[in-house]
């Protein structure tokens, strides 16, 4: 058995955002890692759901 | 039962209640309840100061983190500039320090100057304009007491707005539909004002007094509406529409976006100009009094009206509309309709909007129009899926970065610093890339960001082994730098790498570890250099080990990651030698079994599985992991094997899916019978797992094909697939019917009894 990978197959990510840059406050970033976090909140602040007005 | 379901985190506060114009469509005025006429005109100091105390204590209460104050009226603005500076000061005061204050107004924009505006900034009120479209459509209804139009007084309103020192305070406009009107003259009249959103309002009305319909068609509103949905398309979405907006989102798995759809709990309580709480009040189209709770803010807390059966139905989701709508599978976008527009005298609101075949011709149209769009490439494409998953764990990297804010202390910034560094060139991204899509440190991170969460006390230690990921990428990298990790209990664990001996068992302490030839080196305080070579193991020296199976390019066999007790049976501790060759045997037999029988599940496999881990019997919690792995319990049964090899990356790939798209909402709404002799009822998400298992498995064992197709029918008749899921379906269907069909199946049948023909 090897104890040492010949090549890795791991391709680097096509579409990398350096990881200083990626905005994980924002909603997007919210509602990814709300999949995956049971702690997550789901309801966006800050939204009006009232009908008769914005 | 005390409190509400949900709190709420919207008050819509009525200032003033009358109005300078006399639209004939207004459901204050013009509709069923007629209580405007007993209101005080102007909400008084007392209830303006007792409603910031009431929402102040309900914010803490709930410890929510801001809250929505809508002024609205009648005409919000007839209550004077002094009377809503007022407003804006009492409530800034009552919550600063417990939650945001979002403040907002909605107004027909007769009134609006700079006088207005300039009080607005200094509070950052944000601004909603009423406007029907186009002048014909606007003076349709919304005209002044003598028939004058408003419409040239709404322009000029919104061209106010529209300047660049008011323009942050623009929140759009509010269009009440009438068919009468042109669809695509009223779009374009609102797009050509710039607003940075739009809504469109169903004209308020209810069984006993129903919509207009001149040409009787039930879909009119539908038609109207899906119009207006395709112009909007044709142009490119020039602006968000509300209403289109909550429709995509819900068929997509997320939140309603208003609460005339949707089955979102609703979160807002009206408060009069006297003090009154009440529910929404559009219910006052209904019947006299229909918006009434018996509630005001002198003698009642928010919690205390939450629990007046109108607010509560309205925070019930699924089980507060009809039964008729509770069977319907648009329900999850509809939410029934606003529920004004359920009433009937007869049963009251226990019953579809007298719009329902309108929302269901809505709902049905949009999702036709943008089925395609709505999917995630992930569904389809195992690179995509691949790639979706790592960037959500470099976003949960991230993520826990934020989290940390600076509790992480030096080491944390050193770590993180360095992990930047490396990403900054080629090898250095290949190695942390590698490292970072190891499917156990998606574990790791989840297994932090939940303690941090839970303010566990180890947690922000746990989130310092950030040091041995980063350590780990510079070794793969073979990059000239040092990084600081940390050995624990005489060890220090590499994560993909291995895991070195140190220190005595029980030892903590730092080392310095870099590239260096084909391995590493490890320097500890006070000592001297100790170069590891990575491809020979030793007593003290532990490597990650690799074989390769069938055609596959080679998996990791990973029994060292602290962090790979994620099956449902548990982790076996580090395989001996000969274990180690015997298990890679049986896998690799196993895998050849999985070629045969399952020829593009296992081509699948071999580029998207890195890693497997060997398991032992018993029962174990299940944990969440990143995409690639499978555990396996070891037996000499190569057949059953095969199956738990196949069962494995089934769910994995189901869950891989799970993680990065919505493929259902509102899982456990509804509960469905196994077909699959079982008497147990499951939510969605169990029959899809289930039947997604089940298709994989029935290429090695045809039986548990059984039920297989019944399934699928009832989760394409079902209300909880998003546009994904339904993809996901349809793949499931291929999947069954190029395989299971008569030319496919002679084929399963030949590789399962070890005899390929072909």
């Amino acid at each position: 058995m090897k104890t040492y990978e010949s090549t890795p197959n791991f391709a680097v990510a096509k579409r990398r955002v350096p990881l200083a840059k990626i905005d994980a406050s924002g909603s997007a970033a919210a509602r990814r890692m709300g999949r995956v976090l049971a702690t997550a909140d789901s309801r966006p602040t800050q939204i009006s759901t009232f009908n008769s007005s914005l | 039962m005390t409190g509400p379901a949900v709190p709420f985190r919207e008050i819509v506060l009525k200032v003033h209640s009358r109005c300078d114009l006399a639209c004939d469509h207004c459901y204050v005025y013009e509709h069923a309840d007629q209580s405007w006429r007993t209101r005080p005109k102007t909400i008084s100091d007392h209830v303006i100061a007792r409603t910031a105390q009431r929402l102040a204590e309900h914010a803490k209460t709930h410890a929510l983190p801001s809250v929505s104050v809508i002024l609205h009226g009648g005409e919000p603005l007839l209550a004077g500039p002094s009377r809503l500076r007022r407003v804006c000061e009492e409530f800034g005061s009552a919550l600063s320090g417990i939650a945001a204050l979002d403040l907002r107004i909605h107004t027909n924009g007769l009134q609006l100057s700079p006088r207005y505006l300039d009080l607005f900034d200094e509070f950052d009120v944000r601004v909603g304009i009423s406007l029907d479209g186009d002048r014909t459509a606007n003076d349709r209804h919304r005209r002044f007491a003598d028939g004058r139009s408003s419409h040239p007084l709404v322009l000029k309103a919104v061209e106010l707005l529209r300047q660049d020192r008011y323009r942050h305070l623009d929140l759009g406009i509010l269009c009440t539909v009438d068919i009468a009107n042109d669809p695509h003259a009223v779009l374009d009249a609102l797009v050509a004002l710039d607003p940075p959103l739009i809504d469109f309002l169903l004209p308020h009305a209810t069984w006993d007094e129903p919509p207009p319909r001149p040409d009787g068609s039930p879909t009119a509103y539908a038609e109207w509406l899906l119009a207006v949905f395709d112009r909007w398309q044709e142009e490119g979405r020039p602006v968000p529409v509300r209403l289109f907006s909550s429709v995509l989102s819900t068929l997509g798995g997320g939140p309603s976006l208003t609460e005339s759809l949707g089955l979102a709990p609703t979160d807002l309580v009206v408060v009069e100009t006297d003090g009154r709480l009440e529910q929404v009040d559009s219910l006052k189209s209904a019947y006299e009094g229909a918006a009434a709770t018996g509630f005001d803010v002198f003698s009642h807390s928010f919690d205390d009206v939450a629990a007046h059966p109108g607010i509560r139905a309205r925070q019930l989701g699924l089980a507060g509309v009809s039964e008729t709508c509770r069977r319907c599978p648009v329900v999850r976008s509809c939410g029934g309709g606003l529920y004004t527009h359920r009433y009937s005298p007869a049963n009251g609101f226990d019953n579809p909007s007298v719009y329902c075949a309108d929302l269901e011709a809505l709902v049905r149209g949009i999702q036709a129009r943008t089925s395609a769009a709505g999917v995630s490439p992930s569904v389809a494409d195992r690179d995509e899926l691949v790639a979706e998953q790592h960037d959500l764990t470099r976003t949960l990297l991230a993520g826990l970065h934020d989290a940390l804010d600076g509790r992480g202390g030096a080491r944390w910034d050193e770590a993180w610093g360095l992990a930047g560094v490396l990403e900054s060139c080629e090898e250095g991204a290949a190695g942390l890339d590698r490292v970072l899509a190891h499917p156990y440190t998606r574990t790791w991170l989840l297994d932090v960001m939940e303690g941090l969460h839970a303010e566990r006390p180890e947690a922000v230690g746990h989130a310092l082994r950030l040091a041995s990921y980063v350590a780990a990428a510079a070794v793969r990298s073979g990059l000239d730098m040092e990084v600081a990790a940390d050995y624990r209990d005489g060890r220090l664990f590499l994560p993909t790498v291995g895991e070195l001996r140190l220190a005595e068992p029980g030892e903590a302490g730092r080392v310095r570890v870099r590239a260096a030839g084909e391995g590493f080196s490890v320097r500890r305080e006070g000592e001297g250099e100790r170069i590891v070579r990575r491809g020979a193991g030793s007593p003290d020296w532990l490597p990650v080990r690799h074989f390769t199976a069938g055609s596959a390019p080679g998996f990791a066999l990973d029994d060292l990651d602290p962090y790979r007790d994620c099956f449902e049976s548990p982790a076996a501790p580090r395989l001996g030698p000969t274990d180690a060759e015997a298990w890679a045997g049986a896998v690799g037999r196993a895998w050849e079994l999985v070629e045969q029988a399952a020829p593009r599940q296992a081509a699948d496999a071999a580029t998207t599985l890195t890693t497997l881990t060997p398991l032992v019997t018993g029962r174990s919690a299940r944990r969440p992991h990143g995409y690639g792995t499978v555990g396996l319990v070891m037996t000499g049964d190569t057949r059953k094997l095969a199956r738990a090899l196949l069962r494995g990356l089934r769910r994995a790939g189901l869950r891989a899916l799970l993680d990065v798209t919505d493929l259902y909402a509102l899982d456990g709404a509804w509960e469905y019978r196994l077909p699959w002799g079982r008497n147990a009822k499951v939510p969605f998400s169990g029959l899809l797992a289930e039947t997604y298992e089940r298709v994989g498995l029935s290429f090695l064992d045809p039986e548990f094909m059984d039920g297989v197709p019944e399934a699928l029918d009832m989760m394409e008749g079902a209300a909880e697939p998003t546009a994904g899921g339904m993809r996901l379906l349809s793949s499931l269907r291929d999947e069954v019917g190029g395989v299971h069909g008569t030319s496919g199946m002679n084929t399963l049948m030949n590789a399962v009894g070890h005899e390929l023909v072909r």
